[in-house]
């Protein structure tokens, strides 16, 4: 007898009882939709990941200055620049951990182009900045050591600084206004997307010395940073750096190690490694329901087999008795359970897929469609099918022609 | 072509021990119409369904054609039945999800013939027990007489060499009972061996010989005088 023929005959018993086919398969549909799903979050966290580090480089602690209250009162974010090169450089000499500090200082501020207005970020730092934060250049050139010594005025800007003052014209040598200032661009950086918070690509870049003379004398007297972004070596030596940076910062600036520091560290691993603690987390509660369901439904399969080896008894003999040896009988019956777990797998399939489809929808959580996960679900549900479809069938396939034929 | 030889079928029941058949000797010819008559328990069932390959003797020896069938193993009796043996059951036993002409083609599925063959027999099987208007009619939309005349379609579309009937017309009117003789008796006339089991008289006379049987033993073996 052929498969095809197998097909054909398990498809009708099961078109009889359509109903119960459909309820029999919900576990399989349950357990294979959680698989796609948890697959799904599990790599769309990867993924997420990657991208973050793609984005704003790895290994990268950030130190900010942070307004410490003062007699009990906030100074409010921006009100005291606590950081200074003077840090920076000492932090360079105690740590041989950090492989390199890029200093910021920032400002909102009006660039006006092109006879166009558009208020942007205004970062002035140096050529480690574009290192740390993984900035890649579509157009022109970094600073030359010489611009950043003298003072220069040049700049280098990012895709939504360009669209919005140039359009889709060449920024390259171009003048554009800051604060009234002219700077000559010698720079257009590579668009890198916006996150949840920010436009990255909303960017002005010049020369520390630049910025600090020209633009920012005032917010930022002296040798005052906004903040820096410290590189360390290696990802193993984040989170003690991230200590031995604290440490030495309180040195610096006379806080005892319990006091309130007026400064902050913020280790982007940290988050990443939230991120992926929870998609893990979530994945182990799927898996788990995965797992049950599975094999909740695979005894539903058994279940229901028993009940349909039973309840056709004679027809077994009938079959029998024309002919059929003990492994078309069991053939058939596999058939049939396979046939019902690869139902509730296809079905399974597209509640998963609906399922992630509808989170990253709704709930904007980055799930990524692994057609691995499809081949897994289909593995999983016909192995489901044959293992606990095997034990009915057997039992259908020793019955004895004649017990079969005179069963009522 | 069909040879038994002190051949004895046991049951056990627990702590009963029931012999359905004591040492009978029997044989049937090749083209021969052969009905066995008992009243129940007399072991005619048994002694049918030990000849049809269904079941297998506690002792003695029972030979089909070429084949020591008190040795052969479930796949090549399975093979028997389905090549040289046609049943014809009281209640028909079709599977009642398929069609006439589906259930007729389910003895060829399992011999292997390919689609475009097995349609063709199955129709031609239909065709001449009279059911070509109902191929496509299932069981339940079939009276009795022609349910079981898809039965003998399905009997017949392997040219099997032996029919057994068991009680073909215990569930049907004497009419159309006497119908689905007839048909018996053109496929006897064929060269069809056809063993037949019954109580009724009037159908047992259409039989060429006529065994009795009483507490599994032949009570009775002759020739019929009045056919």
């Amino acid at each position: 007898m052929s498969i095809t023929d197998l097909i054909y005959l398990s498809q009708k018993s099961l078109r009889s009882n359509i109903l119960r086919s459909i309820l029999t398969s919900l576990g399989i549909i349950i357990g294979v939709s959680s698989v796609i799903t948890m697959i799904s979050i599990g790599s769309g966290a990867r993924i997420e990941v990657e991208q973050q580090i793609e984005r704003f480089g790895s290994n990268n602690l950030i130190v900010r200055s942070q307004s410490s209250s003062n007699r009990g009162v906030s100074m409010g974010a921006n009100s005291v620049n606590t950081l200074t090169l003077k840090d920076m450089e000492a932090l360079k000499e105690e740590l041989p951990a950090i492989k390199a500090i890029a200093p910021r200082v920032s400002l909102s501020t009006q660039i006006v182009a092109n006879g166009n207005n558009w208020l942007a970020t205004v970062t002035g730092t140096t050529n480690d900045y574009f290192d740390l934060g993984n900035w890649k250049f579509e157009n022109g050139r970094r600073f030359e050591e010489e611009e950043l010594n003298s003072g220069s005025r040049v700049a280098i800007i990012g895709k939504t600084v360009q669209k919005n003052l140039f359009d889709t014209d060449s920024p390259i040598d171009e003048v554009i206004r800051i604060n009234k200032v002219p700077f000559t661009v010698i720079g257009l950086l590579d668009a890198k997307g916006g996150t949840a918070w920010a436009d990255l690509d909303d960017t002005v870049i010049v020369p520390l010395k630049t910025a600090k003379q020209r633009l920012v004398a005032k917010k930022f007297p002296g040798d005052q940073i906004r903040s820096m972004t410290i590189n360390v070596r290696s990802s193993d030596l984040l989170f003690k750096t991230e200590k031995d940076v604290d440490t030495v910062m309180r040195k610096l600036h006379k806080i005892s190690a319990n006091g309130n520091p007026d400064f902050v560290i913020r280790n982007y691993a940290q988050f990443l490694n939230a991120r992926q603690e929870s998609s893990r987390v979530m994945s182990i509660l799927l898996a788990t329901v995965a797992g049950i369901s599975l094999i909740v439904g695979g005894i539903g399969i058994m279940n229901i087999m028993l009940v349909t080896v039973t309840e056709r008894t004679k027809e077994i003999g009938v079959c029998m008795s024309v002919g059929a040896k003990k492994r078309d009988i069991l053939l058939q019956f596999l058939i049939e359970s396979l046939m019902i777990s690869l139902i509730g797998g296809l079905i399974g399939i597209a509640l998963g897929l609906g399922v992630i489809f509808g989170v990253s929808e709704y709930f904007k959580w980055k799930m990524s469609l692994d057609y691995m996960s499809i081949v897994l679900s289909f593995v999983f549900s016909s192995s489901i099918g044959i293992i606990f479809g095997f034990y009915p069938a057997r039992k259908a396939a020793n019955l004895n022609p004649i017990d079969a034929l005179r069963y009522e | 072509m069909i040879n038994i030889n002190s051949l004895s079928k046991e049951y056990i029941m627990g702590d009963n021990r029931l012999l359905a058949l004591d040492n009978i000797d029997l044989s049937i010819n090749e083209g021969d119409f052969v009905s066995i008559m008992g009243s129940s328990g007399s072991g005619k069932s048994t002694l049918m369904n030990i000849i049809g390959c269904l079941d297998v003797p506690s002792s003695g020896e029972y030979h089909f054609r070429d084949n020591n069938v008190s040795t052969l193993n479930s796949n090549k009796l399975a093979e028997l039945r389905n090549k040289d043996i046609g049943f014809v059951f009281q209640n028909f036993n079709l599977l009642p999800r398929l069609n006439a002409q589906e259930n007729v083609v389910l003895p060829l599925l399992y011999s292997g013939k390919n689609l475009k063959e097995r349609n063709q027999l199955a129709i031609e099987a239909l065709e001449s027990v009279g059911l070509k208007d109902r191929v496509h009619h299932r069981p339940n939309q079939l009276s009795g007489g022609q349910q079981q005349r898809v039965s003998i379609a399905r009997a017949i579309a392997g040219s099997p060499k032996l029919i057994l009937a068991d009680e073909p017309t215990g569930a049907l009117d004497s009419k159309t009972g006497l119908e689905i003789m007839k048909i018996l008796n053109d496929l006897n006339a064929k060269g069809i061996t056809i063993v037949l089991v019954t109580h009724e008289d009037d159908i047992a006379n259409y039989g060429s010989r006529i065994i009795k049987m009483k507490d599994g033993r032949i009570l009775e073996d002759k020739r019929n005088v009045n056919n």
